[in-house]
């Protein structure tokens, strides 16, 4: 009796590990297949040349991705710069200050957001933020904001970094809140009530007990968001303009890197170097999404080390 | 615990069970699957082949995917597919590796600009010349409809698509020898989302497939066809007026439309066997007959016909 006991310990202990191993091994699994797939760009051009010449032209034997980088930073910035703030504040107020009724028609519809294909976040872009930013946001732009530098355009067809921006702020936006909201309401209540013992005032809790608390969870959040914004392919390619040239201004075309890859795979993987640049272009990706995750975990570290001071 | 595993226990040997019926059922009468994968674009005809073939041949069964045409291209050189359907022309390193391409059908890119574009009178009596269009969508020297076509001094806002596609690289190989990445404007995704955005932008030019520029015989509402001055006499002669399908079906079957293009299957050395017979039925007059039913494309001519069948 007391071996079969022993014996189903051991057996669940160990399929446990199995299958925790094989989930983390499957990044390392990846990352190599990745890494063997594109080994012969890298071989052929050099790394410097894929990672920072700016022209892509395949067929005269031009696989420069800076291009696709700077897309790719540049989408993914302005969608945190412009989801970030809001949905900290839809968090903080569904948290601390909404009741129980509106919280039950508000989160749902929220949550709702999440679950939505990407490709109908795309049509929708085409459909709506693409002709808004063509026809009202652009003109005035151009009649208001020349001097100011990256608002500045002359002309945008809606096709642009901003459009792409504003379909991946609303994509993200429920991953944060969602997170944000929890970590929130997982503050003690008691740790308010001291604050409130002290006499301060709501506004003085939320922002110096209860926020500064809950900090290495919101940066969790925003880490979290980021990290699906770097790799939404299909609703950003719809409205991005795909123009691999670096961009200046937040209505001009970018080209992300996904975009690059879920452009071209299907229809040039049969050609062997087009095949190996846009793995490589895949495997880039992985790394700036690996960078950016093990940065934000520092970040976290210190922000905890700083409010455990 | 227990009941969880009966479950279990029950449910994998219904699905057994259901398996092993199947294949007993299915084996004796179908001896031969022909397995096809490739373009989204001859997907609808390949489908409609097999059905018809299928009505003659009940022993052969189809397996047809659609995922692009090098995805196709790939499938068919590894040998996981018997036939891959490619909308582009066959590379020289794809050849190299043994990719054996039978011309099939013929589709054309169009380009088109909107129904209200300021310069739609000069545009409809002069044409575009390639040189022209080279200079539009290459070499980015004409940047006005005053340079392309005289008349006002309104920017062209140049449309191209992003996903890589076999119209794209018609009208790339129409402007000299280019490719797909040479193409200037801004990328939209898809042919639908290409002839969207010339739809909203009096100013914009694009280009369309056969399929997508024409709905029944005429063109699409909120786009009108630009004219190609194929001769260069700054002028739109008789044939060179696009205003209906009739006209650009007659163009690109007598292969006088400049951006006409190719869409093949590939096997990988000659056909053989089922695959073989298969594509003798495509490019037989019943094939054509059903291209045409179909729709989208256009069919070879008969010499044209005759020249794939003897390279079979």
């Amino acid at each position: 009796m007391r071996i079969r006991r022993q014996m189903t310990d051991w057996i669940a202990r160990h399929a446990m590990l199995a299958a925790t191993l094989f989930s983390g091994l499957l990044v390392a699994a990846i990352a190599l297949a990745l890494v063997l797939r594109a080994r012969p760009l890298f071989a052929a051009k050099g790394i410097g040349q894929v990672l920072f010449g700016n022209t892509w032209s395949p067929s005269t034997g031009l696989f420069g991705l800076k291009p696709f980088i700077i897309g790719t930073l540049w989408v993914t910035g302005l969608a945190t710069v412009l989801a970030v703030p809001v949905c900290l504040l839809a968090a903080i107020f569904l948290a601390e200050y909404a009741g129980p009724k509106l919280r039950g028609i508000v989160k749902p519809l929220i949550d709702l957001l999440a679950g939505i294909p990407s490709v109908i976040y795309g049509v929708w872009g085409v459909l709506v933020v693409v002709p808004f930013i063509a026809d009202v946001l652009g003109p005035y732009a151009a009649a208001h904001w020349q001097r100011i530098p990256l608002l500045g355009t002359e002309f945008t067809t809606g096709f642009s970094i901003l459009a792409g921006a504003v379909v991946l702020a609303v994509m993200i936006a429920p991953v944060i809140i969602a997170i944000a909201d929890e970590v929130l309401r997982a503050v003690p209540r008691e740790v308010r009530e001291v604050s409130y013992s002290l006499g301060a005032t709501r506004m003085e809790t939320i922002l110096r007990v209860v926020v500064r608390r809950a900090l290495p969870g919101l940066v969790a959040a925003v880490v979290l968001g980021i990290s699906r914004a770097l790799g939404e392919t299909m609703a950003v390619l719809m409205v991005v303009g795909n123009v691999p040239i670096a961009p200046e201004s937040v209505f001009d075309p970018a080209y992300p890197l996904p975009a690059l890859i879920a452009n071209n795979y299907g229809e040039m993987m049969s050609i062997p170097l087009y095949d190996s640049a846009l793995l490589g272009a895949a495997l880039l990706l992985l790394a700036i999404v690996l960078a950016f995750n093990l940065l934000a975990r520092f970040t976290l570290a210190y922000a905890i080390r700083r409010v455990a001071q | 615990m227990k009941t969880l595993v009966t479950t279990i226990a029950v449910l994998l040997s219904a699905a057994l069970i259901i398996t092993l019926v199947k294949l007993k059922r299915v084996e004796p009468e179908h001896r031969t699957t022909i397995s096809i994968s490739g373009a989204w674009a001859l997907y609808p005809l390949t489908g409609k082949l097999g059905e018809a073939y299928h009505k003659l041949h009940p022993e052969v069964k189809f397996d047809i995917s659609a995922g692009g045409a090098g995805k196709g291209m790939t499938d068919a050189l590894s040998g996981a597919v018997d036939i891959g359907m490619v909308s582009r022309e066959v590379d020289k390193l794809e050849k190299a590796q043994g990719a054996y391409p039978i011309f099939i059908a013929k589709d054309a890119a169009f380009p088109v600009v909107n129904t209200k574009n300021p310069a739609l009178p000069l545009l409809l009596a002069k044409g575009i010349s390639i040189e022209t269009f080279n200079g539009i969508f290459i070499a980015k020297r004409v940047i006005t409809w005053k340079q392309a076509v005289g008349g006002p001094a309104d920017p062209i806002h140049l449309y191209t698509r992003s996903d890589a596609c076999g119209a794209a690289s018609a009208w790339a190989a129409a402007l000299g020898k280019y490719k797909q990445e040479d193409l200037q404007g801004i990328g939209v995704y898809g042919d639908p989302g290409l002839l969207e955005a010339v739809r909203r932008d009096p100013l914009g030019l694009g280009y369309n497939n056969l399929s997508f520029v024409f709905t029944g015989d005429q063109v699409t509402d909120g786009v009108v066809i630009v004219p190609i001055d194929a001769n260069k006499n700054g002028k739109v002669d008789p044939g060179e007026n696009i205003d209906n399908r009739d006209k650009a079906y007659q163009q690109i079957l007598e292969d006088r439309y400049p951006a006409a293009r190719r869409e093949y299957f590939v096997t990988k050395g000659k056909p053989k066997d089922a695959a073989l017979d298969f594509i003798k039925f495509a490019l037989s007059d019943e094939g054509t007959r059903i291209l045409n039913e179909v729709g989208g494309y256009v069919p070879l001519t008969d010499a044209e016909k005759a020249t794939e069948v003897k390279r079979l």
